[in-house]
């Protein structure tokens, strides 16, 4: 399609190229080295020059004496809960607006639909509120459960993809006796991986990564997640830059982890969302 | 617009009769000989299908449609969560413009879009065209212009701010190298919204390169070709074929990023903090301080109507556009 043209303008296209490559990496590899230097070695040194040795006190550190251990068991404990809680009610609902019929379901759906146009910022108050008159502030709840029983967005991801599986095979295994709940168990979800597999990932990334949320409900230290964590100290008094950025590889490792494991399925999925929106 | 967003996006739903009673066929034909059944027979399709919906109905009820209301009731509140809260009418809107400088925090929310859009848009266009020519490697650096995007903002604005660190800070450093003179960035008046900005395209830039890379390889090679023989050069085809057919995609990346950008908190919030002075002062920011650090739900309720209406300005334009491409797709 297009022409390949000489040497010269090739090896200046995969310059460009490897130049903004390292441009998106260099700032993951500089807090790496950072995480492994001791805090003078931090500050005496360019930040590109490696660490020395295998510097693992940082990370103790971090853990032990910063309250990064509780902040991640909490991320993890309340982005699970986020994450299995989006996904089963959303897998729920989808399967009723795609393959049930009741009646008035396509108004319920277009109302669920038009709620895609709230913007998150605009609800944080009222959600605040309605946390409080609960007296569900500053407990794991609070952090979840407004993002745990059933997202529009992925609701509508996860209809899109079951009103693709043919009606005659939900039909086959009705007849054979399977309830409704069956049909979606046996036939339904085995058929729709490739959609759940997003959708897990979307609610997990989303709850990992979420700050003003988790920063407006939660006033004790023994509730907060990472971000918290991170910005906790972060503002802190005179930068500890040594815990600072290893509490940010700390958040960011296990994305990155998950990121290598599944990045064919996350560059699908994105351009997946970019066709149904 | 209803019609059209059934049309988009309904459209693909079983087709209506069949054995169950479609939603419209069970009011619409009363007299079909069994004058009883219907009712009976939606309420038992209800029943069945009840347990299915009831989480999401609860959860979008109380967390997604309780709050809209709520945000324009408390908006017209004067309460700082220990008194009892007092009607003042619209008196807040008055008092945000007034006292609490949100016109002020709407420029500086428009600045930083304008300052990080359009490059973030051109860049990730041209990122998508010299990705999608059919050399080796090319899957290699779409994974890592992408790796940015899944990762924490909160995380990331921490190393940023290591970066910019005017003493021990990496862009420092590698300024230096080049002789140019060491510079305070975050804390000077000029560079802390270019560099916010910077942050901002350097995060999505490769995610919005996915949406551009879908677009150009759904562009048919033929019509290309076509123009070629025509006579047309690169550029011309670029310009001429590409950039036109590309235009939904277009249009697409600008309203979620414009739409994202105005509700932007986490790198603002721990990178500048809004300053130096108010010059960082995003609007969402003000929300923030407003109603948990100043404890005024009324007035941040108010900004957060104000930023509600202009995000659904950006959320119109992208209805309006649904439903020029049905009628496209329709003609």
């Amino acid at each position: 399609m297009l022409s390949v043209a000489r040497p010269l303008k090739l090896a200046i296209f995969y310059g460009v190229l490897t130049l903004a490559a390292a441009a998106f990496i260099l700032p993951y590899v500089l807090t790496a080295f950072a995480s492994l230097k001791p805090i003078d070695e931090i500050f005496s040194q360019p930040a590109w020059r490696l660490p020395s040795s295998l510097y693992l006190h940082n990370y103790a550190n971090a853990l032990n004496n910063y309250g990064f251990l509780k902040a991640l068991e909490n991320t993890i404990l309340v982005t699970c809960a986020l994450t299995v809680g989006q996904v089963t009610f959303g897998i729920l609902a989808a399967y009723a607006f795609a393959r049930m019929r009741f009646p008035g379901r396509d108004g319920l759906f277009w109302v669920y639909l038009l709620t895609l146009m709230i913007p998150n910022a605009v609800t944080l108050i009222p959600l605040f509120t309605i946390m409080r008159y609960a007296h569900l502030l500053n407990t794991y709840w609070a952090i979840f459960l407004p993002y745990a029983l059933g997202v529009p967005y992925s609701i509508f991801l996860m209809r899109q993809f079951f009103l693709s599986i043919p009606q005659q095979l939900l039909d086959a295994a009705r007849i054979d006796g399977c309830s409704e709940l069956g049909v979606l168990r046996r036939v339904m979800l085995p058929l729709s991986r490739p959609v759940i597999v997003t959708a897990t990932l979307i609610a997990f990334v989303f709850g990992w990564n979420n700050f003003l949320w988790p920063l407006i409900v939660t006033n004790s230290t023994n509730k907060y997640v990472l971000t918290i964590a991170i910005a906790e100290v972060a503002g802190g008094y005179g930068t500890r830059w040594d815990v600072v950025l290893t509490g940010g590889m700390i958040a960011l490792i296990p994305l990155l982890i998950l990121f290598a494991v599944f990045q064919r399925q996350i560059i699908r999925s994105v351009q997946l969302t970019g066709s149904v929106k | 617009m209803d019609h059209v967003l059934t049309k988009a996006s309904l459209g693909k739903g079983p087709p209506p009769g069949g054995d169950g009673p479609g939603q419209g066929a069970y009011t619409a034909c009363p007299g079909a000989g069994h004058r009883s059944s219907p009712f009976r027979r939606g309420l038992l399709a209800w029943v069945r299908a009840f347990p299915f919906l009831a989480p999401s109905l609860f959860g979008v009820s109380v967390f997604l449609l309780l709050p809209v209301i709520l945000i324009f009731v408390l908006s017209l509140l004067q309460w700082n969560l220990l008194s009892p809260p007092k009607f003042v009418g619209f008196q807040n809107f008055a008092t945000i413009f007034e006292q609490d400088g949100a016109g002020h925090s709407l420029l500086v929310t428009a600045y930083y879009v304008l300052l990080a859009i359009p490059l973030q848009t051109v860049l990730s266009l041209g990122m998508a065209v010299m990705l999608n020519r059919k050399l080796p490697g090319m899957g290699v650096y779409r994974v890592l212009f992408v790796v940015p995007f899944m990762a924490t903002p909160v995380a990331l604005a921490v190393v940023w701010n290591w970066i910019f660190d005017p003493k021990f800070g990496f862009a420092n450093q590698l300024i230096g190298y080049f002789g140019i003179p060491a510079q305070n960035w975050l804390g000077s008046y000029k560079l802390a919204m270019p560099v916010l900005a910077a942050v901002q395209i350097w995060q999505w830039v490769g995610y919005n390169m996915l949406f551009f890379l879908a677009g150009l390889q759904g562009i048919p090679p033929e019509l290309l070709e076509s123009a070629a023989i025509d006579g047309a050069g690169q550029w011309q085809r670029f310009r001429r074929v590409t950039v036109p057919l590309l235009r939904p995609t277009m249009l697409f990346v600008l309203v979620t990023t414009v739409i994202g950008s105005f509700q932007v908190f986490d790198t603002v919030y721990v990178l500048t903090d809004g300053g130096p002075g108010t010059s960082t002062q995003v609007l969402n920011l003000s929300i923030y301080q407003t109603a948990f650090t100043d404890f005024r739900i009324g007035e941040a309720s108010a900004m957060s109507v104000v930023l509600f209406v202009v995000v659904l300005i950006f959320t119109f334009i992208q209805f309006t556009y649904f439903r020029r491409r049905t009628v496209y797709e329709y003609v």
